[in-house]
């Protein structure tokens, strides 16, 4: 019983990383109808910048995590208005925007992988919250309760930040039509960059928060975000927050279920499998709207 | 000679990678021409190369029985998925070929008496550089036959707007069923290219890079006529050796550079048949623009003359 509480408590923590990588990883395709695969890097940078500046500055935890967030938030949008708006207005499709993400997946990734010397870093234990919660039953590291904690605060803010307010309105009239959005009174720019910048700053997030609880710092730890973040997006649907969180945490349940009972081998398959079969039989995901057909 | 032969030396595995790459990308650009945005390949080409290193190391059969057979499982592999696939929007099934990308490699992984499972395989026989320029060239003389054929003209037809072709009694689905059986062969046998070239094949060998290398190939070179994506191919191939020789830090960086630049500032590629038309077209304006000027020059004189008398 223990195992099993621990194990849930793992998965839930596991597919918060993922499902707050997502919100991001959707949010762009969503509003901005672009594919983007250099979202990753982001992670990764953040990871970097963050455990640079404990290292060499001594900074606080807390400090570490802001400079990550922030910075792969700016990254996010020096990739925008680089790589995607001279292609807006267009017409070149997805195909464009995902080309150029291309571009800039190889330069972030071998500009960290020089960065970080190709090697895997951890930040110093003592530099982070290491210790573990008594929970009664089980002993939950601090790590884990943080993450869960920031992506349900994350998914929380931006899904009210969307629905509720004005801005979030125009960035969703933004992802309907942009023109029809300019028409009325929207200004794109701004909502562009601001998407952008959540989606950076998010996967920022992401990326600090699992490289310290999992002690794996690299220019490699966007790319298992990426993959899973994508999963996550597909199965809860695109155009919606709560889908891809909760989502999220369910893959990353079974995640550790699948390895846990079954075969670590299935681990990855099964995550596969299941985003191979949303695509293809409910592409709208599990909380998508029907009416989502863009990007 | 001798000077050549060191270059020969230095540059035939850049050579040779050029060549797999063009195959790739032909396969890639046979499914984009009929605007369909599809990463399959990459699976093609690992059940082709697998089948390829099984057929030689196994049952020792010579390699061109073996590329055949490849590029024949490649084109049934191909079948199948596309039955599943042209039901999907074309967005989705970008999405869903990646998703494909994953599986086949966890596939590949926990397959070992098919694939070698997380060792990988090694693969007896060599492909020399004439045997790969060989079969580029095949391939490329069916794309050039086929760039001239009816289905030439309905597969640009149905890229530019599918509803309208299919008004004219083109049949977008069956045009799309037939570019993916000819991407799936011709992925085949670059995935077959590849193993006999890299001589050990892994699940590595078929993943994400490979699937990026080949859009970006593709688009480098133009996906509007099938020279486009054997000449992006080669300038990506080549990209990495060139800036290695001058700064070799930043090799991955100039690719990615170069990538960037060409998307902003030449999207529809380094090939381009219409560009191509529009000069035509301009020059052919010019040419009866000053053909005019020159008759509008004649005139007066002439006139004059026959005022004069």
């Amino acid at each position: 019983m223990t195992l099993f509480l621990e194990q849930l408590v793992n998965g839930v923590s596991l597919g918060s990383l993922y499902a707050l990588f997502g919100i991001g990883f959707g949010l762009v395709f969503a509003t901005l109808g672009v594919l983007n695969v250099a979202h990753g890097a982001y992670a990764s940078w953040a990871a970097i910048l963050g455990y640079f500046s404990v290292e060499y500055f001594g900074v606080p935890f807390p400090v570490a995590v802001a400079i990550g967030v922030l910075g792969g938030g700016l990254i996010a949008i020096a990739v925008d208005q680089i790589g995607f708006q001279p292609l807006r207005g267009r017409k070149t499709g997805m195909l464009g925007a995902l080309i150029t993400s291309i571009a800039f997946l190889i330069i972030l990734d071998s500009l960290a992988g020089m960065a970080t010397n190709h090697q895997s870093w951890a930040f110093p234990s003592s530099s982070f919250p290491s210790g573990m919660v008594d929970l009664g039953l089980i002993r939950v590291p601090q790590m884990q309760i943080i993450i869960i904690a920031s992506t349900l605060i994350c998914g929380g803010g931006i899904y009210l930040l969307i629905q509720k307010t004005q801005i979030g309105a125009a960035m969703r009239a933004v992802g309907w039509n942009p023109e029809a959005a300019a028409l009325s009174g929207v200004n794109p720019q701004i909502v562009i960059l601001l998407t952008a910048f959540l989606a950076g700053a998010t996967s920022g997030l992401a990326g600090v928060l699992g490289g310290a609880a999992t002690s794996n710092i690299s220019y490699m730890l966007g790319e298992g975000l990426l993959l899973k973040g994508f999963a996550a997006v597909v199965v809860g649907g695109f155009d919606d927050v709560r889908g891809t969180v909760i989502a999220g945490i369910i893959l990353g349940i079974c995640e550790v279920f699948v390895a846990q009972y079954l075969s670590t081998t299935y681990r990855d398959g099964f995550t596969y499998v299941l985003l191979l079969t949303f695509l293809v039989a409910r592409p709208r995901g599990l909380f998508g709207s029907r009416d989502f057909m863009r990007a | 000679m001798e000077r050549l032969l060191d270059f020969w030396y230095a540059y035939s595995a850049t050579l040779a990678f050029g060549l797999v790459n063009s195959l790739f990308a032909l396969s890639m650009y046979s499914v984009l021409s009929a605007g369909i945005l599809s990463f399959t390949t990459v699976v093609f080409a690992a059940i082709g190369g697998f089948t390829a290193a099984q057929m030689m190391g196994t049952f020792g059969l010579p390699l061109w029985l073996a590329v055949l057979i490849a590029g024949l499982f490649g084109g049934l592999a191909s079948a199948i998925i596309a039955a599943i696939f042209l039901k999907l929007e074309t967005h989705w099934m970008a999405l869903a070929s990646l998703a494909l990308i994953l599986i086949s490699r966890v596939v590949v992984l926990n397959t070992p008496s098919l694939t070698g499972g997380v060792m990988g395989m090694v693969v007896p026989v060599r492909a020399s550089v004439l045997e790969l320029a060989v079969l580029l060239a095949i391939v490329s003389l069916v794309f050039f036959r086929l760039h001239k054929s009816w289905y030439g003209l309905a597969i640009r037809a149905v890229r530019e707007d599918a509803a309208a072709a299919s008004t004219m009694g083109v049949s977008a689905r069956q045009i799309q069923m037939i570019a993916f059986l000819i991407s799936g062969v011709v992925g085949g046998l670059a995935g077959a290219a590849l193993a006999t070239t890299l001589q050990y094949i892994s699940a590595d060998t078929f993943y994400l890079g490979v699937a990026f290398t080949m859009i970006a190939s593709t688009v480098l070179g133009g996906s509007f006529f099938w020279f486009g994506p054997i000449v992006g191919a080669f300038v990506f191939t080549a990209l990495p050796t060139v800036t290695q020789a001058v700064l070799p830090e930043i090799q991955d960086i100039a690719k990615g550079i170069v990538l960037l630049v060409i998307m902003i500032y030449l999207p529809r590629g380094l090939i381009d048949p219409r560009a191509r038309g529009l000069r035509n077209a301009a020059r052919q304006r010019q040419n009866i623009a000053q053909a005019e000027f020159d008759a509008a020059k004649q005139l007066p004189r002439s006139t004059a003359g026959q005022a004069h008398d």
